[in-house]
């Protein structure tokens, strides 16, 4: 069977107007679009926001805490490198978001689309990392000064165990990157996951044979 | 300024809208689901057609914008309320005389063609409108020979579902 047989009744399909004047279609140019760059776009923003944010909540007892154990300087040293990089990943997305092009070719455009996701992705992975690293560190030097950390923690000197005083305190950090791993996880999984399925599986058919040739 | 570009656009567009229906209706299985898709092809028309140069022609310009708006930016609507399958409407012929082998056709064609993925529903699409291989590649990035072969397995896939 030859497909051709078809092209005739393809060509003679009628012109549909659907009954759509130019007052019409004028105001539909005019209206929002609900495509999923919109929506990638507006997540991407509330995640940067979100994560830049945490970066402000450090308590002012944290900091007294700091400054009992005497790492302010590098404390201060590591923050602006981070404040650095946390611009150079909004300049990123900013850049990603705005190269997407309609009229770009199709794999282009979904290459496109899939690094402003990424870029957030990677951005929320290095958040992520900070936070695990620096508490690890902050744990290290801690346990190296459990006397400091055993005032600044418990400042009032209420009869507790310095042992106890400490595991509560790993524990707790550990709890905490655990919930925020839970929590990243489940946004994904509502958010992109639903919103790339069919972007990531036609860009996979579209590559497929490309690394062939 | 505003107002010329935009008459402009509404006969560019007047003169080459069966070419959104025709995708629409590939991409689509019922009637809201089809305007939605619709509107957001106008849309991104329209948000593009500063940058439409001319130097290729409007219709080339606007299959890519059409193709590339159902593939990777529309998602499906998720207000589908029961509405009429397009399968059941009839597709209507431009014939003089009335002869409904060309309706049945096209309802076989579409009927098939909605169980391929997106990228087989875009060159299926592609060529049935004729379009020579070097423009099915510009069009979706990929390089003519992987243009052939993929065109050759797609409407293999089409055989099979109509003629299984």
């Amino acid at each position: 069977m030859d497909l051709d047989i078809y092209k005739k009744s393809w060509k003679n399909q009628s012109v549909e107007k659907s009954g759509l004047s130019d007052v019409d279609i004028r105001k539909m140019s005019h209206s929002k679009s609900s495509s999923i760059v919109k929506w990638i776009f507006i997540i991407g923003v509330l995640e940067l926001v979100f994560w830049t944010s945490l970066n402000f909540l450090v308590p002012q007892k944290y900091m007294e805490l700091y400054k009992d154990l005497k790492i302010v300087d590098v404390l201060k040293a590591t923050t602006y490198l981070h404040y650095l990089i946390i611009i150079i990943f909004l300049v990123l997305f900013y850049r990603n978001y705005n190269s997407i092009s309609i009229t770009d070719n199709t794999k282009r455009l979904m290459n496109r689309i899939l690094s402003v996701r990424k870029t957030v992705k990677y951005y929320v992975y290095y958040n992520l990392g900070t936070i695990i690293i620096s508490n690890i560190l902050l744990m290290s030097i801690l346990l190296k000064q459990p006397d400091n950390l055993v005032s600044a923690i418990n400042p009032d000197g209420t009869n507790i165990e310095a042992g106890t005083v400490i595991t509560t305190f790993v524990i707790a950090t550990a709890l905490m990157v655990l919930i925020m791993f839970a929590f990243i996880g489940l946004i994904y999984k509502f958010t992109y996951g639903r919103l790339l399925k069919k972007l990531n599986s036609n860009y996979k058919d579209l590559d497929s044979l490309e690394h062939l040739n | 300024m505003q107002k010329d570009l935009e008459a402009k656009f509404l006969l560019d567009f007047e003169q080459n809208q069966n070419i959104v229906h025709k995708i629409c209706r590939m991409y689509t299985t019922n009637q809201d689901a089809h305007n939605d898709l619709f509107q957001e092809v106008v849309i991104q028309l329209w948000k593009n057609y500063r940058k439409f140069r001319g130097d290729s022609k409007f219709s080339t310009w606007m299959y890519r914008v059409a193709l590339n708006t159902a593939i990777s930016l529309y998602r499906k609507s998720t207000r589908t309320i029961k509405t009429q399958d397009i399968d059941d409407f009839t597709y209507k012929i431009k014939s003089k005389e009335y002869d409904d082998t060309e309706e049945l056709q096209l309802k076989t064609l579409y009927k098939a063609v909605h169980q391929l993925n997106d990228i087989d529903k875009a060159l299926i699409f592609l060529y049935l409108e004729d379009k020579p291989y070097k423009e099915i590649s510009e069009t979706l990035g990929i390089t003519q020979v992987n243009a052939r072969v993929k065109m050759n397995r797609a409407k293999d896939k089409l055989k099979n579902i109509i003629n299984p």
